[in-house]
């Protein structure tokens, strides 16, 4: 884990500046700034209804889908806005993966779950999409459980299980970037145990943005912690500092459970 | 960040029990989307806008036929090879006597409106009873078997009910009472009409009540009131936007049915004249098993005789511009009760 | 101090309700009677004449003895050259409504469209249908022009069904296609539509069978005569189905055995049907099973 005193080494992958999110008249996020480090695990806590998940979803412009948003401020990949810079969202989505809060496998088979994405992007012969369903499926820890059962039904697989299928399918496409909203939060504490390793060991290559309400999962896995409180960002630290010696009083009293 | 270095609550774990043995990793490439799946994307939605617009255009399409032929009566349009019509003759005289020159159409409304209005007096109670019924009160497999008894009736082709009506209903009128009537007419249409419209009705009428929220009627048995009170006090009312609007789609069914009703109606135009001139001293029930007419099935009887372009052709095909224009006029009625409710 | 009265439920009250009650399961009951009298009858007074040789004879203008098939193959013919052009029509209007419309006006007058023309009276189609295909377009009695007609008989149900099936798809499964970097069409054609499958499926049976029972359009745009071919396949010639044949022999009276075939017609019909039907709860119980 990074200390305070060790200088950070990666680069800065996402960016953001002056965040502001309207849900019609409502004001859900405002004045957001910070950054986000690449190969690191940056978690976000707060209480419900303080605007992480909406966070999340504005670094792949998700919430575009199913209704009419407005936002302001800059939000950079690499240092170019994704809400201006001329990027494609489709493309977008595909370098910023995300895992939902409750797994949702497609209703097709294991294999077919995995190969849905590079399908998408025209991989159709056997061999390449063999090749890129082990993978995805090994990076997701998940190959042993399942490879012989590759053309079971997803939906018959256990909860946790299905959860990694989702990472598996996110991490077929090759993302940069995987948003994770609350992944464990429908999940028993083994198969949240195994997701957690699963974390630690995506970081190597991935940059991870993960909302919890679990502070304990946030102190497990995250090098980067960010307090959200009413769509607002109290603090933002290392995580070691945030859960040591908060600056905010705020923050301070969430962790120790004091509110939330 | 000047903080204390030494942290607490770090918890670090190794990490090779994630993956394992080591192995080669293939090198992923970029994805990217195919131009041709963007440029479809881009212009896809033009051709399903398309297939909607097309939906509005048949609208404005049949209204556009329709009102070509059917107007031909009352002006000189190029459909138009005989007399021209005065509205007041087509539509405020009884007199129906094409070949005599005579065009009024005014027992073909009053007949759809009879027939219609009588069907719905026995389906539009009885269909919202059944839905309560099926919403509120049944046990949950005689609410399955309600809703597929209703599925079959809604299924069963008009022209088998009205050979049903034919084979079945009528010999058994006419031979138990009124032996000397025809029994054709009002009474079995409209017994037959009211069995095909129920299903429309009681399935609008079911999803009215099954939409209330459960507090109404629990609230209002918690205070005391026996079932049925708090259905006839509470749910009824609360629903009754939607009942309305059940009960207008039934009454849109009724009057544009042809085939059922214009094998049992007895098909006689001139029913009203008849009327008049009969002294029966029960004329009401006389006139539920008199034969008679409605537009729909004036048009079934009589437009495959007809030469286009000549007065009678028009009449009837200004009889089909009426049925379309009150299909209009019931929608938007539906619309406006929908929105009393929303309110 | 004066005490409060003790308030019961009145025995008017109760009785009103037991009654009601009572009142409610008869009609019920009545309505099932009904159904069974119904289909009971048809079926009675049919199962005399069915059999081989009436399902598969050619029918008789004059004498007795006439069969049913060319109007069992019309019947059928009609009915998929109607799905098949109000089909993908429907789907694209479903999908426009379903997907692309939004949530203001324009869906609503959508809708409003859709709702006018699933209320218009057929007669009122086969109006229509009479005056641009069979006379503007100089089509005549035919099979082009009552499949035309027919079309529109199903193309706002078709639309209804699917744009109600494709907002039944979860959110989170489009939501998880568009996160793997999916276009618009893409998540419509991979995910929501393969969703929405069973539900149109089932709307597309009932479609069928509605078609099939439909009368009146074809009277006037597909016209009471046969080819006097089997199978024939033009589109170009007259097509009765069955329906109409049922109706045109009881109104012509030129048959001498006219109620029989009319019997036995009636009879096959509601076969067909209860054999549609039975194919539509077995969809649907497809359905229930995967959303469960």
């Amino acid at each position: 884990m990074l200390s305070p005193n060790t200088p950070e080494t990666k680069p800065i992958k996402l960016s953001v500046k002056d965040l502001a999110f309207c849900y019609g008249e409502k004001r859900v996020l405002d004045g957001l700034t910070l950054d986000i480090h690449a190969e690191r695990v940056t978690a976000i806590i707060g209480p419900s209804g303080c605007g992480k998940s909406t966070f999340l979803k504005c670094f792949n412009r998700i919430h575009e889908v199913s209704s009419a948003v407005k936002v302001t401020g800059d939000m950079l990949i690499d240092g170019v806005d994704i809400y201006r810079g001329g990027i494609d969202v489709v493309d977008l989505r595909r370098r910023v993966g995300m895992v939902f809060q409750k797994p949702n496998p497609f209703p097709k088979s294991i294999y077919e779950n995995v190969a849905f994405g590079p399908r998408l992007f025209g991989v159709n012969d056997r061999a390449s999409l063999d090749l890129l369903v082990e993978d995805a499926l090994r990076k997701a820890a998940l190959w042993d459980e399942v490879k012989d059962r590759l053309k079971e039904s997803a939906t018959g697989m256990s909860g946790g299980q299905q959860q990694r299928l989702c990472i598996a399918r996110a991490l077929a496409v090759n993302p940069e970037v995987l948003l994770m909203d609350e992944p464990c939060s429908a999940l028993d504490p083994i198969a949240t145990s195994k997701i957690e390793e699963l974390i630690l060991e995506l970081k190597k290559t991935l940059t991870i943005v993960i909302v919890t309400h679990n502070m304990q999962q946030a102190a497990r896995v995250s090098e980067y912690t960010a307090f959200f409180w009413l769509g607002k960002l109290v603090e933002m630290g290392l995580t070691e500092r945030i859960f040591t010696t908060p600056r905010e009083r705020m923050t301070e009293d969430y962790i120790t459970g004091r509110f939330g | 960040m000047n903080d204390s270095s030494e942290s607490t609550l770090a918890a670090t774990k190794p990490l090779d029990a994630v993956s394992g043995t080591k192995r080669i990793q293939p090198v992923l490439p970029v994805f990217r989307q195919s131009r041709l799946h963007r440029l479809a994307d881009r212009w896809s939605h033009l051709l399903f806008l398309a297939c909607s617009l097309l939906v509005v255009a048949l609208i404005g399409g049949i209204l556009f036929f329709l009102a070509t032929r059917g107007l031909a009566a009352f002006f000189p349009l190029a459909g138009n090879t005989g007399r021209t019509l005065s509205f007041s003759e087509v539509f405020l005289t009884t007199d129906w006597a094409p070949s005599s020159d005579r065009f009024g159409i005014l027992p073909f409304v009053a007949g759809s409106l009879a027939v219609t209005g009588l069907a719905l007096l026995v389906a539009a109670p009885t269909g919202i009873l059944t839905g309560v019924f099926i919403a509120k009160l049944a046990p949950p497999w005689m609410r399955t078997l309600m809703r597929q008894v209703m599925d079959l009736l809604v299924g069963i082709p008009s022209v088998v009910y009205g050979i049903f009506g034919l084979t079945v209903i009528l010999p058994l009128v006419s031979r138990t009472w009124l032996t000397n009537a025809p029994a054709s007419g009002f009474a079995i249409s409209a017994m037959i009409l009211s069995v095909m419209i129920v299903p429309t009705i009681v399935s609008l009428a079911t999803d009215a009540f099954e939409s209330l929220p459960p507090s109404l009627d629990e609230g209002s048995q918690a205070l005391g009131s026996s079932r049925w009170q708090a259905i006839w006090h509470v749910l009824m009312p609360a629903a009754k936007p939607r009942l309305l609007t059940a009960t207008v789609l039934g009454l849109g069914r009724a009057i544009g049915e042809a085939m059922a009703v214009q094998m049992v109606i007895g098909n006689n135009p001139q029913w009203i004249a008849l009327m008049r001139e009969s002294t029966d001293r029960a004329p009401f029930l006389r006139a539920l098993f008199t034969p008679a007419a409605t537009l729909t099935t004036e048009l079934v009887q009589e437009l495959p005789n007809t030469a286009a372009g000549s007065p009678w052709n028009n009449v009837l095909f200004a009889m089909g511009l009426l049925l379309y224009l009150l299909t209009m006029v019931l929608i938007l009625t539906t619309r406006r009760l929908g929105r009393g409710q929303e309110a | 101090m004066r005490t409060l009265p003790a308030l019961r439920t009145s025995p008017t009250a109760k009785h009103v309700d037991r009654l009601m009650r009572g009142v409610l399961w008869i009609i019920a009951l009545g309505f099932i009677a009904v159904l069974l009298i119904f289909v009971g009858a048809i079926l009675k007074q049919g199962w005399p004449v069915l059999n081989l040789g009436f399902l598969t004879k050619m029918p008789e203008t004059l004498d007795a003895g006439g069969g049913i098939k060319p109007q069992i193959f019309n019947s059928l013919y009609l009915v998929v050259l109607s799905l098949g052009l109000s089909l993908p029509v429907g789907l694209g209007a479903g999908i426009y409504m379903a997907e692309y419309a939004g949530k203001g006006r324009a869906l609503q007058f959508f809708r409003l469209c859709i709702e006018t023309l699933a209320a218009t009276p057929s007669i009122v189609l086969a109006l229509f249908g009479m005056i641009a295909f069979v006379q503007t377009m100089g089509w005549s009695f035919s099979i082009r022009s009552g499949a035309l007609t027919l079309a529109l008989l199903n193309l706002p149900v078709i639309t209804r069904v699917t744009e109600v099936s494709l907002q039944s798809v979860p959110r989170e499964l489009k939501e998880a296609c568009y996160g793997l970097g999916a276009t618009k069409l893409q998540t419509i054609l991979k995910v929501a539509l393969p969703y929405a499958a069973t539900g149109i499926l089932t709307g597309l049976v009932l479609t069928a069978g509605r078609a099939f029972g439909e009368s009146a359009i074809l009277v006037f745009t597909a016209g009471t005569n046969t080819s006097g071919q089997f199978p024939d396949f033009r589109l170009t010639v007259p097509g009765e189905t069955l329906s109409v044949h049922l109706w045109s022999v009881t109104s012509d009276g030129t048959l001498p055995d006219a109620r029989e075939i009319a019997a036995g017609t009636a009879a096959v019909m509601i076969l067909i049907l209860l054999i549609l039907n039975l194919l539509v709860r077995f969809l649907d119980r497809a359905i229930r099973r995967r959303t469960r």
